[in-house]
């Protein structure tokens, strides 16, 4: 029986209706003669608390409002791939055709269009005994993307009958029934699952596999693994967004899902323009094939911000479970966290730090925890991952802010974004010293079984460069470089050669907006190179001016520009000149 | 508009700064336009901010000094605030409510806008490439503006921001297609003598006739200027999306709007978020700049310039913080420039276009345009280090190198980011001065720019 | 003192005289030449300075003269256009006081009196409630009064009011008020009304 009552109060985002005590926690309800989506949030009483997911302009007290019966769910099937959503899963798209360039209110559409047919592949039989989570099929959703048929997490299982044949299916066709005790269960392409739910798995695993963004600071300095949770707190100007752009382009993962949570508006239709127009560098397949979005931008209402991260998540769970790498990024969870603080304030909640709710820190952590590498519910066996990458937007760049500190506790990659670093137009402006990974010592077996088995001490080495430049610095700031001698002066210029070598990368050039993990690592190793080299330079008696002069120097601190993936031979070649330019200033310097 | 349908209410219950609480409401909406008459028969203007129970929270965008418990009446009009549009309020000047100041009739309007607006669909947007030549070197060459992006200005109070703010809408008229473009103009809570500048300015120029401007001055009510963007907003998305032209906004000061916007969170008794601004300053402050941008399939755009002054030049101040996250760039006057009388005083290291890199580059401006950049920050950002050094260890602890950083420095200023306030300076003149800056530096020191272009482009002197 | 100094022979003076002359008189010409080099330098620096010089006079008086025109051409513009504007709006104002003018003196029977009814009813409805008190002008009252009778509760103010015509309805609590007068739905049309009228004068669209 669905709840039926009356608005008594209005108030921005927030309302309250009585007559509602058939309602449910959660339930989602529409509000008001224009039809609102929202979703009770408090009962107190025959009083329901409700968020309003659409602008509440001209809604008055009196107003009806209905319950649906169910739980703020998503849609999950074939046709999600390449949309873009709003909060709630309505597709952006579609809300155009109804209200034109701006988004109107009130207007229902389906999440994925219910009649497109695609090719469906049994790969299960009749006669079957199935249960949750079992692939009965696939369809293949985009040239990238085989989407498998998954009984829902919550199927009861049973016997599998009337399995279609392959042949083209809509998506409300019922591709098979299952029987258990008398009771049959109608299968088709999609299910819908609660968003705040997480979706179960059978097991959880280590995080040892790196997740390869191509961004060589990230890679090579401060690696985060499939499955694990990264953070990359930053002031507004330091490229925060940049940043995640590149990750969702070039992770190495089969799906990336893109929650825009109350950002510019701008930044999705970059997205949406520019996707399309990239080639996954691993399949040469445009990006959009493995793309979802999700846009709850600034201006969008309030209460809708909540539920994208949820929405996004929820969607990204189910591509996992049919054993595909996941990559989610909310850009960015601080807006969340003002949506959740909003709403509190409207309820009158007691406030914790900052006027934020005190359940902040369990939101956030119930958030990441939906990240893991995992083994799927049903057969067949299958392993996926979700990886969690969140934004956080702290207030006057101040890492100290809840959101900052609460989001810190959860995570095990932490990318600090500096504003003196982009200042200075260093960019990825991923300050090196306040970064770190947890993931470090997990993955560098995988560094040494596929690249290199140098990597970790080559690393270490270069990392330690860096460490040693940072206390340097103190001393040139205080007496000038001079009065360093020219072996730390050699240490100054190495680090300032990883900076630019190694550290910055170029995301609108189209040779360094990627760089493969051979590339990554053979420049890394150029720069030790030349500092051991130089360093034994030094002792033979050549002059830091000569080493600083060196051809060699300017080709390495362009070579991430004008050396190609596939061009490696070209590193080589340059490693070859190094040593015989070394040669010849040492040997000059002994015969004088 | 004056007298509207709708029931009046005479019951008040409370009233505090700038709300007025009116009780046995029955039927009145969220959002709705109020219309407040005082005992001496006043209008005023307000909109629902709360309703229930009997009870509606009313926002006064005139004030409430002078209101009494038992002589004020509350209308509820039935409807949210519009402003009426049409093509004659070109060359208009109106107060910060939209009311005709100028002694000429309200206009004829082609239509009533609600002036919240909808939000944007992000599907519908255009991205934001088409280079705009403001002919001020500094922004052009390294903090490029592109039509339809919400690039603020930050300051701070007596810097020469309306001074650029005036040159930017003056020579930014005059390129492209001339006919098609119009200035909004909105001031909020600004002295009457910046206003009358700016408006002096863009009639000098001869672009008053295709200019809208909004007057909330200093001495206007405070709680106006939470509407002042507002219509300004709606008229400019009128010109833009209903008749195709190009629309520069600009807003001056929105420190002052997000300060009445203080005031009434603070008379509703809610809980602040930092400095005691609300929670809800970041949703709020997006409304207006989001709405900025261009629409697959129309003509025009809104561009938009605010301006805000920086509290005590702290750009963490939650003002600055939040616009910054919300606009594409900041443009940033620094106080020491100021002091040593450069102008336009720019500091290029806090300054940043983030649709620079889409409305530059071959076709619009030039092939080069994006590395040179690149290089003219690197350069002057070592400059400012060398100098700073400097001042610790004197001249004579400097390298060699490090001398040449510094004069990099020296004709950054003087050529380059110096520039009257009447010289328009075309692009190609700005990249070449841009050339000249870099030329200063030995070629392996030019680690951002291409060899080809370095061929091409640097002149050693 | 047999030999003359040289200088007392005046041959020897003459040439001495001479060679001085001839000295300074390279000189002179050396120096009238360079004085007329150097004022010929002068003056051919001096005329690209100049022509420089007149130029900007040029240049900043055209500049001016630029500002200024663009100045006169935009304000005369837009005082053409505010002129059309307050044209217009004399002319709408007449239309209107005519229009005002019709309806204060239009027949009060028949129809009238339905319309008075459906005032009535309409501020009732809005009203929530048909405990009213009703005003209108001396010339209504009686219609007024004889409709009242189909709403129970309705009473006739005995105050009048200054209006058109049509009815201003108040809760007997006196709480809410609705005007529902002739001049209070005039009013509310107004802004429609007014484009229609322009558009008639062919302004707007």
């Amino acid at each position: 029986m669905a709840a039926q009552g009356r608005i008594v109060w209005v108030s921005g985002p927030a309302v309250k209706a009585d007559g509602m005590s058939d309602a449910k926690m959660y339930e989602t309800v529409t509000v008001g003669n224009s039809k609102l989506v929202g979703e009770v949030i408090r009962l107190t009483g025959d009083v329901a608390f409700i968020q309003v997911y659409e602008s509440t302009s001209g809604l008055k007290p009196g107003e009806p409002v209905v319950g649906t019966g169910n739980p703020l769910s998503v849609l999950l099937g074939p046709g999600i791939i390449g949309q873009l959503y709003d909060g709630i899963q309505r597709p952006l798209r579609e809300l155009s055709k109804a209200s034109g360039s701006f988004i109107g209110r009130g207007i229902t559409t389906s999440a994925v269009d219910m009649t497109k047919k695609y090719h469906f592949v049994p790969t299960a039989s009749n006669g079957d005994e199935v249960s949750a989570g079992n692939i009965i099929g696939t369809v293949q959703e985009t040239d990238l993307i085989e989407h498998s048929i998954m009984l829902p997490p919550d199927h009861a299982g049973g016997k599998l009958s009337n399995l279609v044949s392959e042949g083209d299916y809509d998506l409300e066709t019922v591709l098979a029934t299952t029987e258990k005790d008398g009771q049959s269960i109608e299968v088709k392409m999609y299910h819908k699952w609660p968003v705040r739910k997480p979706r179960p798995y059978n097991k959880r695993y280590d995080p040892t596999v790196p997740l390869l963004t191509g961004q060589r600071v990230i890679d090579t300095f401060f690696p985060i693994a499939k499955g694990g949770t990264g953070s990359i707190p930053g002031a507004f100007g330091t490229g925060k967004t940049v940043t995640l752009h590149q990750i969702a382009k070039w992770a190495d993962s089969q799906v990336v899902v893109y929650i825009g949570c109350g950002e510019r508006g701008n930044e999705m239709t970059e997205v949406l323009v520019e996707f399309p127009h990239l080639k996954d560098p691993r399949s040469g397949k445009p990006l959009m094939d493995r793309t979802v979005l999700v846009a709850n931008t600034s201006n969008m209402p309030v209460a809708a911000r909540e539920a994208s991260i949820y929405t996004g998540v929820t969607i990204a769970e189910y591509y996992r479970d049919m054993g595909k790498d996941v990559v989610l990024v909310a850009d960015s969870t601080s807006r969340w966290a003002e949506s959740l603080r909003e709403m509190s304030g409207r309820l009158e909640e007691m406030p914790a730090e900052e006027g934020y709710p005190s359940y902040l820190a369990s939101r956030l952590a119930e958030f990441y925890e939906r990240a893991g590498r995992v083994q799927a519910v049903g057969s067949p066996e299958r392993d996926g991952s979700v990886t969690l990458i969140g934004a956080v937007s702290p207030s006057g760049g101040d890492f100290t802010e809840p959101v900052t500190t609460h989001t810190m506790r959860f995570i095990k990659t932490f990318w600090a974004l500096d504003a003196k670093l982009a200042y200075s137009r260093h960019y990825p402006s991923i300050n090196w010293m306040n970064s770190y990974s947890g993931y470090l010592a997990d993955i560098a077996k995988w560094w040494s079984e596929n690249i290199s088995e140098d990597w970790f001490s080559i690393r270490s080495e270069t990392y330690g460069i860096l460490q040693r430049e940072d206390t340097l610095k103190e001393i040139v700031r205080l007496l000038g470089p001079e009065a360093l001698p020219d072996e730390e002066k050699l240490i100054l210029e190495v680090a300032r050669m990883v900076k630019i070598a190694l550290l910055q990368q170029n995301s609108f050039d189209d040779v360094d907006t990627y760089c493969s993990p051979e590339k990554q690592f053979k420049l890394m190793k150029l720069c030790v190179d030349f500092y051991n080299q130089g360093q034994q330079a030094l002792k033979e008696g050549a002059a830091l001016s000569d080493i600083r002069e060196l051809g060699v120097v300017s080709s390495l601190l362009k070579a991430r520009m004008d050396v190609k993936d596939d061009e490696m031979p070209k590193l080589a070649q340059l490693d070859k000149d190094m040593q015989e330019q070394f040669k010849s200033i040492s040997g000059v310097k002994v015969s004088n | 508009m004056t007298a509207e349908g709708g029931v009046q209410y005479s019951k008040i219950a409370e009233i505090k700064g700038p709300l007025v609480v009116v009780d046995d409401v029955e039927n009145a909406a969220f959002d709705e336009l109020v219309e407040i008459e005082t005992t001496e028969g006043e209008r005023r203007l307000g909109k629902v901010l709360e309703v229930g129970n009997g009870k509606a929270i009313v926002q006064v965008f005139e004030g409430t000094t002078g209101l009494s418990i038992s002589g004020t009446k509350a209308k509820f009009v039935g409807k949210v605030m519009e402003m009426p549009v049409s093509k004659e309020v070109l060359g208009r000047v109106f107060d910060g409510l939209g009311k005709p100041k100028d002694g000429l009739p309200d206009p004829i309007a082609d239509k009533f806008v609600d002036i919240n607006g909808e939000p944007m669909n992000p599907e519908q947007r255009e991205y934001p490439k088409d280079f705009i030549q403001t002919g001020v070197s500094v922004i052009d060459g390294l903090m490029t503006l592109v039509r339809g992006q919400k690039l603020p200005i930050f300051s701070g109070s007596g810097m020469s921001h309306n001074l650029l703010a005036a040159q930017i809408a003056r020579q930014a008229s005059v390129v492209g297609t001339q006919d098609d473009f119009a200035v909004v103009f909105a001031a909020i809570g600004v002295q009457y003598s910046e206003a009358e500048y700016f408006r002096r300015s863009l009639e000098e120029s001869g672009a008053l006739k295709r200019s809208v401007l909004f007057l909330n001055t200093a001495d206007d009510p405070a709680i106006e200027r939470i509407i002042t963007p507002r219509v300004a907003l709606t008229v400019a998305e009128y010109l833009a999306f209903d008749l195709g032209m190009h629309v520069l906004v600009v807003i001056t000061d929105m420190t002052n709007y997000a300060e009445a916007l203080r005031e009434i969170s603070a008379a509703r008794e809610e809980v602040p978020g930092r400095k005691g601004y609300p929670g809800y300053l970041y949703t709020d402050l997006s409304t207006l700049y989001e709405r900025a941008g261009k629409l697959n399939g129309r003509k025009g755009s809104v561009t938009q310039v605010p301006i805000l002054s920086m509290p005590s030049d702290d750009i963490t101040h939650p003002i600055p913080d939040l616009t910054g996250y919300i606009t594409e760039g900041q443009i940033v006057v620094g106080r020491d420039l100021f002091r040593q009388g450069v102008y336009p005083p720019i500091n290029i290291l806090m300054s940043l276009s983030r649709l620079m890199k889409d409305g530059i580059g071959e076709g619009s401006t030039r092939e080069d345009h994006s590395e040179v950049s690149n290089q003219v920050y690197d350069a002057y950002s070592r400059a400012q280090e060398v100098r700073a050094l400097a001042g610790i260890v004197g001249k004579a602890g400097l390298t060699e190198i490090d001398l040449k950083y510094m004069d990099v420095g020296d004709t950054f200023e003087k050529e380059f980011l110096s520039q009257a306030t009447d010289e328009n300076r075309t692009i190609e003149e700005t990249l070449a001065l841009m050339w000249k800056i870099v030329s200063k530096l030995p070629k392996n020191e030019i680690t951002k720019i291409k060899d080809k272009y370095v061929e091409q482009y640097y002149k050693e002197e | 003192m047999g030999q003359l100094h040289p200088l007392a022979s005046n041959s020897a003076l003459e040439s001495t005289i001479d060679k001085i002359l001839k000295n300074t008189e390279q000189d002179i010409l050396a120096s009238i030449k360079s004085g007329l080099d150097d004022s010929q330098q002068n003056l051919d620096d001096a005329i690209p300075k100049l022509e420089g010089e007149y130029d900007k006079i040029i240049s900043d008086g055209k500049k001016e003269a630029d500002k200024i025109e663009k100045q006169i051409i935009g304000s005369a513009d837009i005082q053409a256009r505010n002129q059309q504007l307050m044209a217009l709006e004399e002319a709408v104002d007449k239309v209107f006081t005519k229009a005002l003018d019709q309806i204060a003196n239009t027949d009060r029977s028949g129809d009238y009196s339905n319309l008075i009814k459906t005032l009535i009813e309409e501020a009732t409805q809005i009203l929530g409630t048909t405990e009213i008190s009703i005003s209108t002008n001396a010339k209504d009252k009686d219609i007024v009064q004889s409709a009242l009778s189909q709403f129970s509760g309705a009473e006739l103010s005995s105050e009048t009011i200054e209006c058109l015509g049509g009815i201003k309805v108040k809760s007997k609590d006196g709480a809410m008020t609705f005007d529902n007068t002739i001049d209070a739905r005039i009013e509310r049309l107004k802004p429609l009304i007014r484009k229609d009228i322009a558009a008639k004068f062919g302004v707007g669209n």
